[in-house]
């Protein structure tokens, strides 16, 4: 590893650099996606909310009403960037000139966190806008961490890497998911985004027990938790959840939410909504309950402190 | 691998099947099939995003059949979705089934051409007392060179493409059907209060503007043309907010 990466690793959240105003209320309030429908009532109403997650492929112009909006929304509120096109389960390096344009934009809003996902999207030049599966062996791992490290050095910040929702596996693969991420997070130092539908998703999709999957899972490099609604495909042959993000949090995932809660102990959480967008009231309504349930889990660990 | 993937998600490549894990080839279909499905639709209605006005012309269905094919051959080459379509306008063009539409490639382009100007960066203009300043500083205002913000653009046409493109955001289908599409119009297409702004203009306008952003002077950016009317345009101009600078 070189000396950058290894500076990297014991680079923690709480001590990363040009700590924000609004730290405080990202850690404890739950936040939702920033969509163009909601821009002015955000900013006639400033409701109260931890914070709002935009996908940085959406902010990458130059200018116009995505970029004055968000510089405005920012004046009042945390921001995290969640990235959606840095395909770092790409076989192919990473495009260099996308990553300017996303460090740009890290640069400019000082995110909370930055975010990227365990999946590809581009391959020969073509960007295929959809989160696509890798396989689980020694060879992706390498390269998906040789891109992390990539991407931390160049951001100078660690990275928010979250679990993918898949809808098959891959015969070539040779671990388990939760192996790969985290051998993925011990080797480049990055940190997890919990995405608990994902989990739900792809457990389902692949018969394997979502509450096993969460047991197993490194709750200690958690940083921030993304909860969303899915579909169902009821095709006779496989039956698939489809992580659409136009539904409400399903009932299951609320309750896989709490049980990862007692894993992970509080922990910054989005609503997140990117289809079929209701009433921003409605996305407001599923944050507050997510902040109950986090109170309670917060109670419930003060009660183990009285017992220790 | 990831070029068998590629190939078995938008076309009928099969050489990829062998990695996925399934009971059979029905199976692994299905689960492949999500995520052809995935980028199938998202990219067609990043397609419908982007090009509305050419949607509402030929209707849904035909629209989303031509993205269908389009993207066969053109998938994005950024991740940023909204610059996706560049030569949508091209293929169109050359598109057998569009060509009773023979204006819509033109439209296409416009549309395309408006979007990239309200991402594109702003630049603060010169409002009306700042040009009337500007004017009575000088003894002769012919000598004056006008700045305009470079992502300024004017394109012509054959066809009302401007007029049927504003038709279709003022008070939709019977505008739309007033429009008399074979009359040749010159556009004017400029950033103003963080959105492209379309404006149609005269012939001899054009000329004039195309000057004034080569930087000619005032009295050399003038058309050679009776019909123009310096006044008239002058103030459109600074109406329209285009002028960042003039000295």
């Amino acid at each position: 590893m070189s000396p950058v990466l290894t500076e990297l690793s014991s680079l923690r959240a709480e001590d990363s650099p040009l700590p924000s105003r609004f730290a405080e209320r990202f850690q404890s309030q739950s936040g939702i996606s920033l969509k163009p429908a909601y821009y002015q009532l955000i900013l006639s109403e400033q409701p109260d909310v931890g914070f709002f997650e935009i996908h940085a492929e959406n902010y990458l112009s130059q200018g116009g009403p995505a970029r004055y909006y968000l510089q405005k929304i920012r004046e009042n509120y945390p921001i995290t960037v969640h990235g959606v096109g840095l395909s770092i389960g790409g076989e192919q390096p990473i495009n260099q000139e996308h990553l300017n344009r996303v460090a740009q934009l890290v640069d400019d809003v000082q995110p909370e966190v930055f975010s990227e996902h365990l999946a590809w999207s581009s391959h020969d030049n073509a960007f295929l806008n959809d989160l696509l599966p890798v396989a689980y062996d020694e060879a992706t791992l390498q390269r998906v961490c040789e891109h992390i490290d990539h991407i931390q050095s160049h951001l100078k910040r660690t990275m928010l890497i979250e679990n993918p929702s898949t809808y098959f596996e891959f015969n070539r693969s040779t671990m388990s998911e939760i192996d790969f991420i985290s051998e993925m997070s011990k080797r480049t130092g990055c940190r997890l985004l919990l995405d608990v539908n994902n989990v739900d998703v792809s457990c389902f999709n692949h018969g394997h027990d979502a509450y096993d999957y969460l047991n197993a899972f490194p709750a200690h490099a958690v940083g921030q938790i993304h909860l969303a609604g899915h579909t169902i495909d009821s095709n006779q042959t496989v039956p698939l959840k489809i992580d659409s993000h136009d539904e409400p949090v399903s009932q299951d995932v609320w309750s896989l939410y709490h049980h990862t809660l007692t894993l992970t102990g509080d922990c910054p959480t989005l609503i997140e909504r990117d289809g079929n967008l209701p009433a921003m009231a409605v996305l407001l309504e599923e944050a507050a309950f997510a902040n109950t349930i986090r109170k309670s889990i917060h109670s419930l660990e003060i009660r183990r402190e009285h017992i220790l | 691998m990831n070029t068998f993937f590629k190939n078995a998600l938008l076309t009928e490549d099969t050489r990829f099947y062998n990695e996925i894990k399934a009971s059979g080839i029905q199976e692994k279909e299905i689960r492949l099939n999500v995520y052809r499905n995935n980028i199938t639709v998202s990219l067609i209605d990043a397609l419908s995003d982007i090009f509305p006005v050419t949607q509402t012309l030929v209707g849904d269905e035909f629209f989303r059949a031509s993205a269908r094919i389009y993207l066969e051959n053109n998938q994005p080459k950024s991740p940023v979705i909204s610059e996706y379509g560049a030569n949508f306008s091209d293929f169109i063009r050359h598109f057998e089934p569009a060509q009773s539409l023979p204006y819509l490639a033109d439209l296409a382009a416009l549309e395309y051409a408006m979007l990239r100007l309200t991402h594109s960066e702003e630049y603060e203009t010169l409002d009306h007392q700042t040009v009337s300043d500007a004017f009575s500083s000088v003894e002769d205002p012919s000598t004056l060179t006008f700045s305009i913000p470079p992502t300024t653009q004017i394109l012509a046409s054959p066809f009302a493409i401007g007029s049927l493109y504003r038709a279709h955001f003022s008070d939709g289908h019977q505008r739309l059907n007033n429009v008399d599409i074979n009359q040749s119009e010159y556009l004017l297409l400029i950033k103003s209060h963080l959105y492209a702004q379309l404006h149609v203009i005269q012939r001899d306008e054009a000329v004039f503007i195309k000057n004034l952003m080569q930087q000619k002077v005032l009295s050399e950016a003038i058309p050679d043309s009776d019909a123009f009317d310096l006044g008239e345009t002058l103030a459109k101009l600074i109406e329209w907010n285009v002028f960042t600078n003039i000295k």
